[in-house]
């Protein structure tokens, strides 16, 4: 599949040193306790809640409009406690999406309008389909595909699903250019 | 139609100042509201009751469907300890106690939300109803049930939250020590 050029205007996302592209227009909460690995891409309107416990994002993410990153909580005999959430490389996160996952694997496609409940686990190599709604501390095996509300299983995936998903979160990166530098993207 | 700009805020809750509170709102004692909540009295005062948590991108709006009269105005009253979770959509006038509405769910105007109710994620609610107690509505039909107790209280959760959010947001001032008379 061959990737359209995506253009936003120069002022619209900050790059970091490490190729990060943030938009100004996204919500990061306690950005202190927010760790981003590099060249990930944060959309417009994106909520990360730092402030309720650490975040990590791995390398060559995308993280689409209005998608919701929050850390789950749970509650003990005494207190709750919200759990750190990672999330792997080569992760790409639809729109709409809700993740209250405690981890989220490498190579996943979450897609649009999906809510992970909490604490769920995603393992490697997994996609969630379109809509799906996967009930509290699920946990996804690698190469499967799950759907609908409650999530369940509902097809595999290839053994070549760790290329593909390099392949699609890559050009993306590339693609995604500011208006402003029409000179190619230096690596 | 534009109310008057007023927000009471009781002692002890938390709003952030990030959210977006427009018109006529009472937010209740030990409340917590989450960034980019959106609360949006249009038509008519909102009245927030106690221990609710309100999370990130939720609407909770009092507006008069379309085609109605402009001048017709309904109170929309919150109870106690209620969660809303990350994306509902709440546009219910009467919502009781302990009830929960999970994430990107929606809940109507003509809907009323008893005790102990919980409203599954993705659901939406938009018919003429009152909910019985302990309600369960869930999955892709929106498939209902009656559970036998209501959904355990979130305090030790507003416990946390009243004392991290400080920490990372500024806070609305509170305005008044008692709960307003209506």
């Amino acid at each position: 599949m061959e990737f359209q050029d995506q253009f936003y205007t120069n002022g619209e996302y900050i790059e970091t040193a490490s190729g990060n592209k943030v938009s100004r227009q996204s919500v990061l909460c306690g950005s202190q306790n927010i760790v981003i690995n590099g060249k990930t891409i944060i959309m417009t309107d994106c909520v990360i809640r730092g402030d309720l416990a650490n975040v990590r994002i791995g390398r060559h993410c995308v993280i689409s409009r209005k998608a919701v990153i929050r850390p789950p909580f749970k509650k003990f005999s005494k207190g709750v406690a919200f759990f750190p959430l990672h999330i792997g490389d080569h992760v790409f996160i639809d729109e709409d999406s809700i993740v209250n996952a405690a981890q989220v694997g490498s190579y996943v496609h979450i897609g649009k309008n999906c809510v992970i409940g909490r604490r769920c686990v995603l393992k490697d190599c997994c996609a969630i389909a379109d809509n799906t709604v996967l009930p509290p501390e699920t946990v996804v095996p690698p190469f499967t595909v799950f759907s609908g509300s409650p999530g369940q299983f509902t097809a595999e995936l290839p053994e070549c699903t760790q290329d593909l998903m390099l392949d699609v979160t890559m050009n993306y990166y590339q693609h995604f250019k500011a208006t402003a530098g029409v000179k190619e993207k230096k690596k | 139609m534009s109310a008057k700009q007023k927000v009471l805020v009781s002692h002890g809750a938390v709003v952030c100042d990030e959210c977006e509170i427009v018109g006529d709102v009472t937010i209740g004692a030990r409340s917590v509201i989450h960034p980019k909540a959106r609360i949006i009295a249009d038509d008519g005062p909102i009245i927030i009751g106690e221990n609710n948590i309100i999370e990130e991108l939720v609407t909770i709006i009092n507006r008069n469907p379309a085609g109605t009269d402009a001048n017709t105005q309904q109170v929309m009253i919150v109870g106690n300890n209620n969660v809303f979770e990350v994306g509902c959509y709440v546009e219910a006038t009467k919502i009781g106690d302990h009830n929960v509405v999970e994430a990107k769910a929606k809940v109507g105007r003509q809907v009323g939300l008893t005790t102990g109710c919980i409203i599954g994620s993705m659901c939406s609610l938009t018919s003429n109803e009152i909910l019985p107690e302990n309600t369960v509505i869930y999955g892709e039909e929106c498939e209902r049930r009656v559970q036998r107790e209501r959904p355990p209280t979130q305090n030790l959760q507003i416990d946390f939250l009243t004392k991290i959010l400080p920490n990372y947001h500024y806070i609305k001032k509170t305005k008044s020590s008692t709960p307003q008379r209506t």
